[in-house]
């Protein structure tokens, strides 16, 4: 046991090196630079200076040096300094990562929650109405892209019938810290979790009724029929325990593309979290701030897959060792 | 002679298959009473485990349904009983051990929870008692050290303990009918020995009747009072077991009864070939055809069996036949 954890948590450091290490070589790889960037900003400079502010960024240094310098300062819990910012890049994640996170784990958990409700009731009326509502609506959850889902929310929901905002996590005149504030918050949080919700709605919706649909053929579910369970039971007790297994197992396996999806639906909604401070890195080529927030997200789907882990032991005796 | 715990009367059971609704079990007739042991003999697709099933309101709806017929026990009909009033008969009064404890099983619950849930549910027993019962039952169908095994999940044990714990869960709450559906086709032979012994053990304790179904004519000679031999969904041939086993009537019980492999004795002997009946069990597309059903396979076929399908008829104390070969002995 305690063998199998420090195995994992050794896999764990080297998979964070690798990713380190991959990123920066692809940044580098990639035309422009900061100082470039900032050049542009600043109106022109001469060679002289640019080969100054270079230096100063240690860009002109070898690769490997700067990955070494790089990794060293990250073991030590630096990440850098993001001068577009002009602040240390790990208080910029830490202001960023509560909105991230709020967006994030909302989206994902209530596509669990109603996807697996979903698939539950239709999985035991399989030619009910609701049944194939669910496998039209998640097919067209599934074919239609995010960004456009997100649009046509907008226009339904905040132009056509003016419900929800269109942007921001906040309303200028709520005060911070007040009950008021947190319904503002969840008010704003409505579009933008929905957007990048709805595909794993779909796929949960689907995921839970098919491996509903195959466990209630199991010898064990007739087991507990012929025991004379009452239905619920069997159904709650029984079946669903096991039918939530495969989606524990995507759920773990899917957050980071839902942090991913979480990139492009800030910015549609200019959700103030790492998706849009992302964004922007790319566009200034503030590449420190991108090697932080793409070091970030690989933490948190590491974070993510031990969580699954011990929750999958919790459901499923049969997983003991490694 | 009083009325019979369970009696079955023309029951018919058909499946869905497409369009067409095809009776895969017809016609079927018989009596279990207190304490007996029946044995239900034939080959697989005979129709067996669904009138098992049907038995306990269990047959898979969609595809299939009970279409005719009664179940009556004690005199309560259990076709078109409701859900609730089966609940409170399903492994209270009438409980069924399957064939496959590999499955059987829930894989995320210790064994003693899934005994101990059945006497929560029929008896309204508390979290502990139940759990002392399930122990006291894990003891009964001899589980080494049950304090432990109980707090063991399905996948911990062999296949002959998890039949030892299907069999606890079904007589927990000591019915007074026990179904075994191929209880040890999946398990080895010295096990499937160990299980019957517990078998006819428990009868003694508990005073169930049991419905033991099986295609092993061995274990019905052993373990069972009255036989009856089931064909394409029809009863063929019932009596009991003594007469059974010595005078089969119909051709297919006497194929059934020579395909039992012997050992041969002396080293000096070939073994006998291994006898087998020609052509296989018709699918359920092909049921309800005119004639014999078996008459196909039949080495003595008479034009007779191929237009018109043979009633069952008495034969002597206890015994019936369905074959018109019986007619033209006794005319």
């Amino acid at each position: 046991m305690i063998k199998g954890t420090l195995g994992k948590t050794a896999n764990t450091v080297i998979l964070l090196i690798a990713v380190l290490v991959l990123n920066f070589a692809m940044i580098h790889v990639a035309p422009g630079d900061p100082v470039e960037a900032l050049v542009g900003e600043m109106g022109g400079a001469t060679t002289e200076q640019i080969a100054e502010l270079r230096a100063q960024f240690g860009l002109d240094q070898p690769l490997y040096v700067q990955i070494g310098k790089y990794l060293w300062n990250v073991a030590q819990g630096d990440l850098g300094y993001s001068y577009y910012y002009d602040q240390p890049v790990t208080s910029l994640i830490l202001d960023r990562i509560g909105p991230t996170l709020l967006l994030v784990t909302t989206a994902l958990f209530s596509a669990i929650v109603i996807g697996t409700v979903l698939g539950v009731f239709s999985a035991q009326r399989r030619n009910s109405l609701l049944s194939h509502l669910v496998t039209v609506l998640s097919l067209a959850g599934f074919s239609a892209p995010v960004f456009w889902i997100g649009i046509m929310l907008i226009l339904l929901l905040s132009v056509a019938i003016p419900i929800l905002p269109i942007s921001g996590m906040t309303s200028s005149e709520v005060p911070e810290g007040t009950f008021w504030y947190i319904l503002d918050v969840a008010h704003h949080l409505v579009l933008p979790a929905l957007t990048l919700g709805l595909i794993y709605l779909a796929f949960y919706s689907r995921l839970s009724r098919a491996s509903m649909i195959e466990v209630l053929q199991t010898d064990y579910v007739r087991t507990a029929r012929a025991k004379g369970l009452p239905r619920r039971m069997v159904i709650y007790k029984h079946a669903l325990r096991n039918a939530v297994l495969p989606v524990v197992t995507f759920a773990g396996l899917q957050f980071g593309q839902v942090i991913s999806g979480a990139v492009l639906v800030e910015t549609v909604f200019a959700w103030p979290g790492l998706g849009t401070l992302a964004f922007d890195s790319i566009l200034r080529r503030d590449t420190t701030t991108l090697l932080g927030i793409l070091f970030f997200s690989a933490l948190m789907v590491v974070v993510m897959n031990i969580l699954t882990d011990i929750v999958y032991r919790r459901i499923d005796p049969r997983i003991k060792t490694a | 002679m009083s009325a019979p715990l369970l009696s079955v009367r023309d029951l018919e059971i058909s499946f869905r298959l497409g369009t067409e609704e095809t009776a895969v079990v017809r016609d079927l007739s018989f009596d279990l009473g207190e304490g007996e042991t029946l044995g239900i003999v034939g080959e697989s697709g005979c129709g067996k485990s669904i009138t098992a099933l049907s038995l306990l309101g269990l047959v898979p709806n969609p595809p299939g349904r009970v279409s005719a017929g009664q179940i009556l026990f004690q005199g309560q009909d259990l076709v078109g009983a409701s859900e609730e009033q089966l609940n409170r008969i399903r492994g209270n009064e009438i409980s069924m051990v399957f064939q496959e404890p590999m499955t059987s099983l829930n894989p995320v619950y210790t064994v003693g929870e899934q005994i101990a849930e059945t006497a929560r549910v029929h008896f309204g027993s508390s979290r502990a008692e139940a759990w002392d019962r399930a122990i006291e039952m894990l003891k009964l169908v001899g589980i080494p050290s049950p304090e432990q095994r109980a707090h063991n999940f399905p996948h911990q044990l062999s296949g002959g303990m998890r039949q030892r714990v299907m069999i606890a869960i079904a007589l927990v709450c000591e019915p007074k009918i026990l179904i075994a559906d191929e209880p040890t086709t999946a398990l080895d032979v010295t096990v499937q020995a160990q299980i019957f012994d517990l078998f006819r053990e428990l009868q003694d304790k508990i005073g169930a009747a049991i419905i033991l179904i099986t295609h092993d004519i061995g274990v019905v000679a052993q373990m069972t009072n009255r036989v009856m031999v089931m064909y394409a969904g029809r009863k063929i041939e019932e009596g009991p077991v003594a007469g059974f086993i010595r005078d089969p009537r119909h051709p297919y019980t006497r194929g059934l009864i020579s395909c039992i492999p012997r050992l041969s004795m002396s080293p000096s002997d070939m073994p006998d070939p291994l006898f087998e009946i020609p052509g296989v069990v018709p699918a359920p597309r092909e049921l309800g055809a005119p004639g014999c059903a078996f008459a196909p396979r039949c080495p003595h076929a008479m034009q007779r069996c191929r237009v018109q399908d043979p009633a069952l008829s008495r034969i002597g104390e206890g015994r019936a036949v369905a074959c018109w070969l019986e007619e033209e002995v006794a005319a």
